[in-house]
Formats: C-alpha cells, sequence, structure tokens
C-alpha cells in the first residue's frame, strides 16, 4: 500500500494546491528569495495560520534586524494577530548566540527550546547568515541534519528562510525536503512575481512558475491555470443540446442556437458590435439560468447604459441575481487570478452562461506569451466541463473589409464556434456583417449575413450582398434609446 | 557602582540600552536569555533588572517568575521591555515594577532606572 503523507496546510492562497495538499509533516524546507520577495511575509502567514489552529510555533532570527521592526510590519497585513505572540508563537533571536558561540550553540539553544516549547512549526530566517558563520559548507548541511534531527521527535515543520540568490550553489539544499523559490523578473516597466517549487521530496508538486500577489491580505499564489487544470474538474458531458444566441435570426442559421457546453470566438475590429453581441447573449439568462460577464473596457455602469440604449434590462437582470458582472480594468492584472476570479463566480451561481470580453484583453495578462493555446484551452475545458456555453470577443487590428485576421491561429484551433463581424463599406456606408466560420457538430452556410444593431441586441438581417449596396430594407430600425 | 542587569535576545538593543546606561555612569551586565540573567544575578544582585519578555531558553515572565520566588531578591525591582506582550506583562504588578512597550522613549526608561535603582 502506498502511504500518504500527512500535511501541514500552509493556508496561504493557492499554495496548497501547488504543493498537493500542503507541506509534508515534519519535513524541511528552504524558502528562498531575494530581499523583498515576501519570504517573511510567507513564513509568517503560515506561521500565524497555525498558531490561529492551536498549534506551537517557534519563530527564530539570525538576523540583525530587530522583532519590533518585523511586527510593525507584520501589523499592517490581516493575518496578524497580536495575541498569538509570545503565547502559541514565540520569537527569538539567536544572533547573538551565532555571532559569539557559532552554529554548534545555535544548535543546542534551539533544541533546548524546542524541547521547552514542543512548536509544530519552526521557522529559521537567516539561513544565509548561518552559511557566512561556518567554516565549510560542510558545517551548515551539519546545522540543518541536526535541526531536522530535532525536529523529527515532535514531527514538527521546519522552514528555513535565506536570501541567497536562485542559481547559487547551495549544498545545503540537497538535505532539505523541499525547496520554494520565490522569483521577481520585469516584464517591460511591470514586475512579475513568481513561485516555483524547485524540490519536493516524498510528494508532487504543480511544476514551473506560478504567480503570486502580496496584498493586505498576505501572499496569495495563483497555480498556472494549465498546471492546475490539466484536465478539468469535471467530465464535459457533451450535451448535443442547443442553447439561444439571443441574436435575432442567428439561431436559425447554426442549427437551431450555440452548442451547450461549447467555447464561442467572435472576432472582430472596435465597433463591429461584439459588446452587444455579449449583452444579446446575456439577456437570455434567468435566476434559474444564470450567466457571468468578465469585462475588461466598460465599467459596469457603463455596460448598463450600453444595454440600456439597446432596449436591454440588464440592470433587472443584475438585480435579479439572473447576471453577474465582474468588471476588472485592464491594468496590472494576472491572467490566472483573472481565470480564478471567473471560475469561482461561474460556480457561485452555477452559471450556464458566460461572457468573456474578451478573451484578447485576457491574453494581454498573459506575461509568458508562451502560454497562451494552453491558458485558453484549460479555462475553455473547464468551463465546458462544468457545462457553460462560452461567449467570447477578439479584437482584431483591421477595421474594415471582408479579411479574417486571426491573432493567434491557434486560439481559433482550440474553440467549437467561430464568428466574424466586420464593418463593410458599401457605397457611403459601412455595413456590419457577420461570417459563420465554424459550428461544433452543426451544419451552417458559409455566407456573410449582414448584421444591424437594434432593440434587444443583435439582428441578422439576411445575406450580404456587397454587389448591392441599396439594402435600405435590411436596415435595423434606429436604436432606442430612453 | 550600581548594578543593572539588562537581558534581550537582541543584541543591537541590548548593546543601545546598555551604552546609554553606562553613559549615566551605572554599571552594566548583559544576558542574552533569561537563564544566562538569572545566573548573572545570583552570582552578584544587582539594583535592577531590565528584561525582555520572548527570549530563547526562559522568557522574561518566566525569569521574574523564579526571582520572586526566591525571598531574598523580593525587593529586586524588574522593569519589563517587550515588543508584543506588554499587556500580558501587566496582567503582573508583582513581578515588574513598570511596563515599557517598544518602542520605548530612553528619558523615560532612564527616568524609572533613577526612581528604581538610585542614582549611578
Amino acid at each position: 500500500m502506498v502511504n500518504r503523507l500527512k500535511r501541514l496546510k500552509s493556508n496561504v492562497p493557492g499554495l496548497d494546491d501547488i504543493l498537493c495538499g500542503g507541506f509534508v509533516e515534519g519535513a524541511s524546507y528552504i524558502l528562498r528569495g531575494r530581499p523583498g520577495a515576501g519570504k517573511t511575509i510567507l513564513a509568517n502567514q503560515v506561521a500565524f495560520s497555525q498558531a490561529r489552529e492551536g498549534n506551537s510555533v517557534m519563530y527564530v532570527t539570525l538576523l540583525a534586524e530587530s522583532h519590533e521592526r518585523l511586527f510593525e510590519a507584520l501589523s499592517t497585513l490581516d493575518f496578524y494577530d497580536a495575541q498569538h505572540v509570545g503565547s502559541n508563537m514565540t520569537y527569538v533571536s539567536l544572533f547573538q548566540t551565532l555571532r559569539s558561540e557559532g552554529l554548534d550553540a545555535v544548535v543546542t539553544m534551539l533544541r533546548k527550546e524546542m524541547a521547552r516549547r514542543n512548536p509544530t512549526m519552526l521557522v529559521v530566517d537567516g539561513l544565509l547568515t548561518a552559511r557566512d558563520a561556518a567554516d565549510d559548507s560542510l558545517d551548515v548541511k551539519t546545522f540543518v541534519a541536526e535541526l531536522q534531527a530535532n525536529a523529527a521527535f515532535s514531527r514538527c515543520t521546519i522552514l528555513l528562510l535565506t536570501s541567497a540568490q536562485p542559481g547559487d550553489a547551495s549544498p545545503e539544499h540537497t538535505m532539505v525536503d523541499g525547496v520554494i523559490e520565490l522569483h521577481e523578473d520585469y516584464v517591460g516597466a511591470r514586475t512579475s512575481r513568481r513561485l516555483q517549487v524547485t524540490k519536493s521530496r516524498g510528494s508532487g508538486a504543480l511544476a514551473g512558475l506560478h504567480q503570486y500577489t502580496i496584498t493586505q491580505t498576505g501572499m496569495a499564489v495563483f497555480p498556472r491555470l494549465e498546471a492546475l487544470l490539466a484536465h478539468p474538474s469535471m467530465l464535459d458531458a457533451a450535451p448535443p443540446d442547443r442553447l439561444a444566441s439571443g441574436v435575432d435570426g442567428l439561431d436559425d442559421l447554426i442549427g437551431g442556437g450555440i452548442p451547450v457546453a461549447s467555447v464561442t470566438l467572435a472576432m472582430g475590429p472596435s465597433g463591429t458590435g461584439k459588446t452587444t453581441l455579449g449583452l444579446s447573449f446575456l439577456k437570455l439568462a434567468t435566476p434559474e439560468q444564470p450567466a457571468v460577464m468578465l469585462g475588461f473596457s466598460e465599467s459596469p455602469q457603463r455596460l448598463l447604459r450600453k444595454a440600456t440604449a439597446i432596449g436591454i434590462d440588464l440592470e433587472s437582470l443584475v438585480a435579479s441575481g439572473a447576471v453577474t458582472l465582474l468588471w476588472r480594468p485592464l491594468t496590472e492584472s494576472l491572467a490566472d487570478k483573472l481565470a480564478y476570479e471567473l471560475l469561482d463566480a461561474v460556480a457561485a451561481v452555477n452559471a450556464c452562461r458566460v461572457v468573456v470580453d474578451g478573451y484578447s484583453a485576457l491574453e494581454r495578462t498573459i506575461l509568458d506569451k508562451t502560454r497562451i493555446v494552453e491558458f485558453f484551452s484549460a479555462l475553455g475545458n473547464e468551463l465546458k466541463g462544468r457545462g457553460v456555453t462560452l461567449l467570447a470577443t477578439w479584437e482584431t487590428r483591421n477595421l474594415f473589409g471582408l479579411s479574417a485576421e486571426s491573432p493567434t491561429p491557434e486560439i481559433s484551433g482550440i474553440v467549437d464556434n467561430l464568428l466574424l463581424l466586420q464593418q463593410h463599406p458599401a457605397g457611403a456606408d459601412l455595413r456590419r456583417v457577420v461570417g459563420i466560420l465554424k459550428i461544433r457538430d452543426g451544419v451552417y452556410p458559409s455566407s456573410m449575413y449582414e448584421i444591424a444593431v437594434g432593440h434587444g441586441g443583435l439582428h441578422v438581417r439576411g445575406k450580404f450582398d456587397v454587389s448591392n449596396p441599396s439594402v435600405d430594407e435590411l436596415r435595423a430600425p434606429a436604436p432606442r434609446v430612453e | 557602582m550600581t548594578k543593572i542587569v539588562v537581558v534581550d535576545d537582541e543584541s543591537l538593543l541590548v548593546d543601545v540600552l546598555a551604552f546609554a546606561l553606562e553613559d549615566e555612569g551605572y554599571e552594566v551586565a548583559l544576558a542574552y536569555h533569561g537563564k544566562m540573567a538569572l545566573e548573572l544575578i545570583l552570582a552578584a544582585p544587582p539594583a535592577l533588572v531590565i528584561t525582555d519578555f520572548m527570549m530563547p531558553l526562559m522568557t522574561g515572565l518566566e525569569l521574574a517568575q523564579d526571582l520572586k520566588a526566591r525571598p531574598e531578591y523580593q525587593d529586586l525591582p524588574i522593569i519589563l521591555v517587550s515588543g508584543a506582550q506588554g499587556a500580558l506583562a501587566r496582567r503582573h504588578p508583582e513581578l515588574f515594577a513598570k511596563v515599557f512597550d517598544k518602542p520605548y522613549s530612553l528619558p523615560d526608561l532612564l527616568e524609572q532606572v533613577l526612581k528604581l535603582a538610585g542614582p549611578a
């Protein structure tokens, strides 16, 4: 029988998923990152979570920095709770012991202190200081080994913090059970913080670099979506049903509606009606079959106004719980964080319809461009597994004409249905047209159709005839503005 | 010369305080944890003890309890200087003559030192 190791949950959002359940109880980990990367916050966040559960934590510093400054900084974070400090959490400095008596004395002191306190978790901050104090690498390895031996009695989990640079030869890494590295890189002008488990003995771990943030609530890690959801959490039942698109006249052309549990990508330049298409799709949501919309450009207020202008009562849909609006301005967003927020919102209401306006904005938040196809595959598969019918938009650059420009051809390959929205000059007029490029399991016409924005959203007006510009009868009624 | 024992595991803090007391003319003995302090005190009783709370091997609270359990140290004044356990320590007025929260004002502390230990 395979032995399952007991876990000590970090309760740092995302980290336990990456560690496949948490730290292994009684194991030792090195936490490595440059100053400012968040090692101390991470270690304290885990420590306070242990303390809250009533466990005993020992936090030992080998640094000159005072604990008072540490508490001052920590007290600005939500997880800090002074009532544990000095009761079941003890912060001691062994800087002086290390300086005057060396590593052996530190071990002796730690051994006595651990026997007194019987901690379930020991944090040692300043392993690099210990390395500097050691005569050779063997000393540090012995130091780590002795700590582990002492900790083993009480199944105490050890976190060793070091500001050694990733890539440095660190002989002590061979001694520990796990190594977690915190990386800080720059993508253009922005900082990208990523966590990586480079060693994990006796346990799996989600490989690769996972983005993390540090905010008032502490550290939150966002496991790479394609790694955590390599397989969707629920199996796509591939239902044969169709879902009304909300676009007047479209469903008849595509076999009765959009296939349920599918991903539809509506590509087109600015002004072709992509958001209006999304609103048309949303208007059919009900409290029983709700919808979620993730938008990046229009704020909820602007979106409500836009909907009102075309006769869609989005405000009531939101008020009744039929539609949940998530607005995430396209600033310094993280793709994985956005994806988890969307999935959480979908799970919260058990949504049937989802609009992402747009996928192109979401793509911009993927800092590592080699991930694009994998990221969208994972997101699409997960949504489909949950029975969601997704309508996503993609903003293209060519403003006019019937040319199809797919910025990333692979994206079109991983979606089920593909619509192309364009503005086409016809005489002095610009006509909105839609082309149906692909419908999963469907028969559909290979034609361009003229569409118009009218009351209730988009309407398909009939086949677009470029040779006959005088199709006044195809014009939509003027939008009603209330 | 009036002797004061200063106990803190954070050596920089203990150094700063020791220099200030020496400038005032006091004799200062330093300890980095409660056990070490207890040995120093028992070997040569001081006029005053200034101690931190959270320390390895023996906390400031444990040190005070140990000393006050000995009849000959009933009257030895102890000042507690603490980062986070000020409230806890104030629940033991029988142990501590005065409790200071870090960061504390040095003149205020020196004033208490003069009051409790007398002039240098």
